[in-house]
């Protein structure tokens, strides 16, 4: 992920997705084992099933947009934020990305809790690919803004889930990528920091930089978003100013079904 | 219109381009060093007594290892004991890549969730973290050595093709478990029945040249014992090892690292759905 790419230009498509679909096989148990597959050897009873996530989904985010990605859960969001990050290869269709991602997925810093923050900052850092100082850079802002104090060298299993989301959006959001993914990174935390991340959100809107939220505060995506996109069980329903998309989506949930859903299906 | 920085398309099953995985791979080399220094600084390795215990260990297991010697086999001089700390020693090296490498993947599901990047590194550091595990084991080794008055000869220098050896071969057992362990998480809990008896089949209590002939038959089953047998013969008794023995155990540790790469490289860009 290197951030000295340059300058993007408002308008320029930062994420081109292309009739994007996605199917994978994963395990019925949380815990596949040997013992499992064997004592159902013979019995025929599967062991993993089938996911269809995304199917067909074309999307572009341009320089300047700030889109909010919304959808009931298991419709897809937080796969294709994974998709367009490189962690899950697609199973149809391409996905262009123009400058570097940061990814805030479902808070992905602390992978070992019994690392210290600080050790943990760094290796996460050093896995999306980027250099020691470059995070030696970034670091001191990182402690500053999440506030930790004295608790980034404790190890992360002391941390509380608050404590474990402030440093993982400070990461995210100090890095200042060309392309940022949060994934519903705003809904915890207390209300002092919940508006502190609100306010670099804001902050980090600009018109070189792309901005992708998935979130269910419908008020923060209508507070900050420019564009909005509903996707629907893998399926992208609409996509357009935030307001007519919220509004369509929450008169859905309300219904429990709707004129966009019933053309599709 | 820009050329796109990134473009992923559907996989075909097999190897992903290996040119740029490599150079993902390379760019990346700094988490691998940072990891094991950060797991060996959390397993207190950094401290006075952290570091003694990664010394006592090893110690007191040859002591113990050394009194079912004299208990089973009765002959017990200063070789046999210089025989079974080198030999003891580097297979706890192996022993730990397995044991490290089996959960690297699993014990890493954050960050493969969140993040895009080589997961070959996970196990690879495992392996790494083993090695400086092994360091002061060597030295210890040494001093052992020194006491018990064996000469010094040229010949030990053999030693390090031998250590190189065993490097590749850990580190393609610890690839090929990692993986396995995706698929059955129970395979963590079989790994010390397996390392137990590797340990039984290797000459590490007794010599190579001490085995029946029927069953050194068997040897040819193990990787760890053209290696091991090797390895005491040039550090203990200061011989040039078998060159028959050198090619069985390149042949083992190339084998096995390439086939455990390969199933490895073309499953890990599902490990994130599977986990």
């Amino acid at each position: 992920m290197p951030s000295a790419s340059s300058p993007h230009k408002t308008k320029e498509i930062a994420v081109c997705v292309r009739a994007l679909g996605l199917t994978y096989t994963t395990a019925i148990d949380r815990r596949p084992t040997l013992k499992a597959r064997v004592k159902s050897l013979g019995r025929g009873s599967k062991q993993t099933q089938v996911i269809r996530a995304l199917d067909n989904v074309d999307l572009d985010v341009e320089y300047g947009q700030v889109l909010g990605v919304i959808g009931a859960n298991g419709a897809g969001k937080s796969s294709m934020m994974r998709v367009i990050a490189g962690i899950i290869p697609p199973s149809q269709g391409r996905i262009e990305v123009f400058g570097s991602v940061s990814t805030l997925l479902a808070l992905g810093v602390g992978f070992n809790p019994s690392m210290s923050g600080r050790d943990n900052v760094f290796l996460g850092g050093l896995a999306a690919g980027m250099s020691r100082d470059e995070i030696a850079d970034h670091f001191q802002e990182i402690t500053e803004f999440s506030e930790l104090g004295e608790a980034i060298d404790a190890p992360m299993r002391t941390y509380s889930s608050g404590m474990f989301s402030r440093l993982a959006f400070s990461v995210a959001a100090t890095v200042r990528p060309d392309i940022l993914i949060v994934d519903e990174a705003l809904s915890t935390g207390d209300a002092k920091f919940k508006e502190k991340s609100l306010n670099r959100i804001k902050e980090l809107r600009s018109d070189d930089r792309a901005l992708i939220l998935v979130s269910h505060a419908m008020a923060t995506l209508r507070d900050v978003c420019n564009d909005v996109a509903w996707l629907h069980k893998g399926k992208l329903v609409q996509r357009g100013a935030p307001d007519a998309t919220i509004n369509a989506y929450q008169e859905f949930l309300q219904l429990g079904k709707s004129a966009a859903i019933d053309e599709d299906v | 219109m820009s050329t796109p920085l990134q473009v992923y398309e559907p996989f075909k099953a097999g190897l992903p381009p290996l040119v740029r995985y490599w150079k993902s791979l390379w760019s990346r080399r700094r988490f691998i060093s940072e990891y094991s220094r950060s797991e060996l600084r959390e397993q207190h390795f950094d401290s006075v007594f952290g570091q003694l215990w990664l010394v006592l260990n090893p110690l007191l297991l040859s002591a113990v290892y050394y009194l079912l010697i004299i208990i089973i086999g009765g002959a017990s001089d200063a070789l046999r004991y210089a025989h079974l700390t080198a030999t003891l020693f580097l297979f706890y090296l192996v022993a730990n890549s397995l044991t490290g490498g089996v959960k690297s993947i699993t014990a890493g599901q954050r960050l493969i969730l969140n993040t895009a990047f080589p997961r070959i590194m996970l196990p690879i550091s495992a392996v790494v973290i083993a090695v400086f595990k092994f360091l002061p084991t060597l030295v210890i080794f040494f001093i052992i050595r020194s006491v018990l008055g064996l000469p010094y000869s040229w010949q030990m220098l053999w030693a390090l093709p031998i250590l190189l050896i065993t490097i590749i071969l850990a580190l393609g057992l610890a690839i090929t478990i990692s993986c396995i362990n995706v698929y059955f998480r129970d395979i963590a809990s079989f790994l010390p029945y397996l390392t137990r008896t590797l340990l039984y089949l290797s000459p590490i209590l007794y010599e190579a040249s001490a085995l029946k002939p029927a069953l050194r038959s068997l040897q040819v089953l193990n990787p760890l014992f053209p290696i091991l047998e090797s390895w005491s013969q040039a550090l203990v008794h200061g011989q040039a090892p078998q060159g028959s023995n050198l090619l069985a155990a390149l042949a083992w540790a190339i084998g096995v690292f390439l086939i455990g790469t390969y199933f490895f490289l073309s499953r890990e860009r599902e490990f994130a759905v599977r986990l």
